[in-house]
């Protein structure tokens, strides 16, 4: 029985694990509403060659991303959204100017694989400590300190209870 | 010059080989004599390294350009203090500076262990030394700092702008020593294998080295932020580039491991596992190495570029493989009968602590690498930036705080629901108020609410631990409260330097959260005489100023800065003109408060119109990343600090000097 109800223990582990990834993957690939140029900007990976994106490139007066700054402050102006101006971008740069990959085909795997592998990882430790907690000896003994719990410092033997109080004493 | 460093290397070569050959040799077949004279090798290989050094040192500050390395990193006019720093500037320069440091921290090692780990400090010095090779191998025959020109040059071409900066005197040293130092405790794990001393001796041997790399990887990270906070100028401090990425995942796993040995300290299980850890870290550390040096993925930080990939790439393979196969051999004699009680005990904590930052550093890692897969699967190369880390990793830094609240108070072995909710009553009514309040003030984004909760969550854990144990003391001894808190850190200092570090993570993390969500920019161009406004603040264009070095021309904005129509701050953005690279750099002007910072950079200056553009930036509670970082290591100084206890123990084991004694022991239950 106890063991039976250990198991369940460790599925049920397992299973709130799983849950929490699965939950997480739709709600961290959910794309949120850009609306400053800020937050477009960092949408987009400057061509200037920094690396960076339009936002954060580090280039005084680059050729690239000032110029694309002002055009992206234009656009959300005219009332365009955020996914609006991305996409215009893409349109006309292709797909390496996103500044992340995108959630359908092959990209998928960048944003799944992460969350996969947490769960792989929560299920590991899941079974492996339902294994150890099998495999552990029975109930403590009476004198365990877990089960000592309800004994009182009187009861104890008095060169533990000395011994006790020398280390009480060193570290606190 | 030339001649005395080449020669240095070559000498410095033949050492290390000697001494691998010599200390495998002396312990398999127990000749002390061969085991002493490989460690003054290794001493020997140190000299030689720093005489290397010093001569290329001295070729910088006498700017002898005959050193092709000296022309492509210096001239005349660079500062002297960026002649010193340019010895980690370049590529060969770097690689020198980094197997400098290996060999110092060999040596001590050598020293530390004159007497003792008999049984496996031969092996771990001949994999220090089996690492020394490959860099001296490398500044040999590869990379070679002392490389003549056939043509001396007049001037030499100076150092990149953006390695100009006081912040680059000491970030790559931080993060070389960190990265560097890690390679002790993965020496002493791989020796352990190679010996068959599978106990935690090995453990407790490095525990010093490990936290010690830890706390340089933790400032290498933070002086490298603020670095590029300081000289980027676009306002941030982070942003997702591969060798930020490469910097960040062996603290990531370092830490993973810091937490997990405490559990085969505890109760002599997860030996597989901290094998398992120290390896990546000190892998990845190398991974690090080859991102910077390869070219493979482009970044803003590598200044360093060259051919050098393969052979990083190669000998990455071949520690990896080599490492996983020791540990295989050897993974029967590992397995150990477990004891595992509850989910609701430390261990179970620290198990899930180690399975978020493992996870963190994964996802950080499949980030950093998918553009390349990417490539070679589809043949088209994205960018994998910001957006894609900040929300895959937006959701697992939450957990991370949690258990970092949840840890040190819940009790090992096993906990009941009964004690866990006296223990964490009190903090998490603390978290939910600090929620609940922040949600009246008008707040509604939901991940800052729920990190502001954790955040207080854990601040109060830290508060009970310490008020508990402070009256406690003032129980048994008659002190004063603040008496009462020294002397409980003094004699546990490996608990509560912890919770020092813990405190210090949590307010990095705040201020992390607050700048990315409330961060705002204004971009104004203006005349001489116009003020704007950015949030609660006035500024005023009062003018240009220009001045002019050697090296540098400045031109310099004045902006003075009111709040509420009193002048609070005058502030100086500038644009520089290097004039020997001829190349522009910015240098930003920040007013710092606890509260918030302003943030101003003069992104242009039109010369016709009189008009000069500020980008501004107001960015609320970055102050608390800064102090969060020094807080930190402030609680890493404590926890390494050497306490009564543990001076007797090694006093003792000094007297008594035993092939496995413990340079340190570990505090029984100190965590």
């Amino acid at each position: 029985m106890k063991r039976l109800l250990k198991l369940r223990t460790s599925t049920a582990a397992l299973i709130i694990v799983a849950c929490a990834c699965a939950l997480a993957i739709p709600i961290v690939i959910a794309a949120a509403p850009t609306v400053s140029v800020q937050e477009v900007s960092e949408g987009l990976t400057c061509q200037c060659g920094c690396g960076l994106t339009v936002a954060n490139c580090n280039h005084p007066n680059c050729e690239f991303s000032v110029p694309v700054r002002d055009q992206i402050a234009g656009m959300l102006g005219r009332g365009m959204s955020g996914a609006q101006v991305i996409a215009y971008f893409r349109g006309k740069y292709g797909e390496k100017i996103l500044s992340a990959p995108t959630t359908q085909g092959f990209n998928l795997l960048a944003w799944v694989m992460p969350f996969a592998a947490i769960a792989a990882g929560g299920a590991l430790v899941a079974f492996t400590v339902g294994r150890w907690r099998s495999s552990s000896s029975a109930p403590s003994s009476p004198g365990s300190p877990v089960s000592g719990a309800n004994a009182s410092v009187e009861n104890f033997d008095p060169e533990l209870r000395r011994r006790l109080e020398r280390e009480l004493s060193d570290r606190i | 010059m030339s001649l005395i460093g080449q020669l240095a290397l070559a000498l410095a070569l033949v050492l290390a080989a000697y001494s691998i050959i010599a200390n495998v040799v002396g312990a398999r077949a127990s000749i002390p004599s061969l085991t002493s004279s490989a460690r003054h090798a290794l001493w020997a290989m140190c000299a030689m390294v720093t005489v290397a050094v010093g001569a290329l040192l001295t070729s910088l500050l006498h700017s002898d350009f005959s050193l092709e390395y000296v022309a492509s990193y210096t001239s005349y006019s660079l500062p002297t203090i960026y002649k010193i720093t340019a010895l980690w500037g370049g590529q060969q320069g770097s690689l020198l500076f980094w197997t400098w440091l290996l060999t110092i921290f060999t040596s001590i090692v050598a020293f530390q262990n004159r007497r003792r780990n008999l049984e496996i400090a031969p092996y771990a010095l001949a994999v220090l030394a089996g690492l020394a090779i490959f860099f001296l191998g490398m500044l040999n025959f590869v990379t070679r700092p002392f490389d003549l020109l056939a043509v001396i040059p007049n001037d030499g071409q100076d150092l990149n702008p953006l390695l100009q900066n006081y912040w680059m005197a000491i970030h790559p040293p931080s993060l070389y020593t960190g990265y560097v130092s890690a390679s002790v405790p993965f020496a002493f794990g791989a020796a352990a294998l190679m010996a068959g001393r599978l106990d935690d001796s090995w453990i407790r041997s490095t525990r010093r080295w490990a936290i010690f790399s830890w706390f340089f990887l933790t400032l290498g990270n933070m002086f490298g932020a603020r670095w590029a906070y300081e000289v980027l100028g676009w306002g941030g401090y982070w942003a997702w580039d591969p060798v930020e990425n490469a910097a960040f995942m062996p603290w990531l796993v370092m830490t993973a491991y810091l937490h997990s040995v405490m559990i085969q300290e505890r109760k002599d299980m997860l030996k597989v596992w901290n094998l398992v850890l120290i390896g990546m870290a000190f892998g990845l550390t190398l991974f690090g190495t080859f991102i910077t040096r390869s070219g493979v993925i482009s970044s803003v930080h590598s200044f360093t570029q060259s051919g050098l990939g393969p052979y990083f790439l190669t000998f990455l393979i071949t520690v990896t493989v080599l490492y996983t196969g020791l540990l295989l051999s050897r993974v029967k004699q590992l397995r150990t009968p477990a004891e595992f009680e509850s989910y609701l005990s430390r261990e179970a904590a620290f198990l899930f602590n180690n399975l978020v930052l493992v996870g963190i550093a994964f996802a950080v890692f499949w980030g950093t690498l998918f553009p390349v897969l990417s490539e070679a699967v589809r043949g088209v190369k994205i960018t994998v930036g910001p957006p894609f880390f900040d929300k895959v990793n937006a959701p697992l830094a939450l957990a991370l705080i949690f258990l970092m609240g949840v840890g040190p108070l819940i009790a090992w072995r096993r906990s009941s629901f009964d004690s866990l909710a006296k223990t964490f009553a009190a903090p998490a009514l603390f978290g939910i108020t600090t929620g609940g309040c922040a949600f009246i003030a008008g707040l509604r984004e939901w991940y800052v609410l729920t990190a502001l909760s954790l955040a207080a969550f854990v601040i109060g854990t830290i508060v009970v631990e310490f008020r508990r144990g402070v009256s406690a003391r003032r129980h048994m001894v008659a002190e004063s409260v603040p008496a009462a808190m020294v002397n409980l850190i003094a004699k546990n200092n490996r608990r509560y330097g912890g919770y020092v570090i813990h405190l210090g993570v949590v307010l990095a993390f705040t201020g992390i959260v607050a700048s990315a969500f409330f961060k705002t920019e204004v971009k104004k161009s203006v005349k001489q005489g116009d003020t704007f406004q950015v949030g609660a603040y006035d500024l005023e264009y009062l003018g240009l100023e220009t001045s002019e070095t050697p090296h540098v021309e400045t031109v310099r904005a004045r902006v003075e800065v009111r709040l509420n129509g009193k002048p609070i701050a005058m502030m100086e953005p500038a644009k520089l003109f290097y004039k020997r690279l001829q190349q522009p750099a910015t240098a930003v002007a920040i007013r710092s408060t606890p509260a918030a910072d302003l943030y101003v950079v003069l992104a242009g200056i039109d010369d016709q119109s009189g008009l000069a553009t500020f980008q501004v930036f107001l960015t609320p509670l970055v102050f608390w990343l800064w102090a969060g970082g020094l807080i930190m290591a402030l609680g890493t100084v404590i926890v390494m600090w050497p306490n009564v206890r543990e001076r007797a123990v090694i006093a003792a084991a000094v007297r008594a000097p035993a092939p496995f004694e413990d340079d340190v022991q570990a505090v029984p239950g100190g965590d």
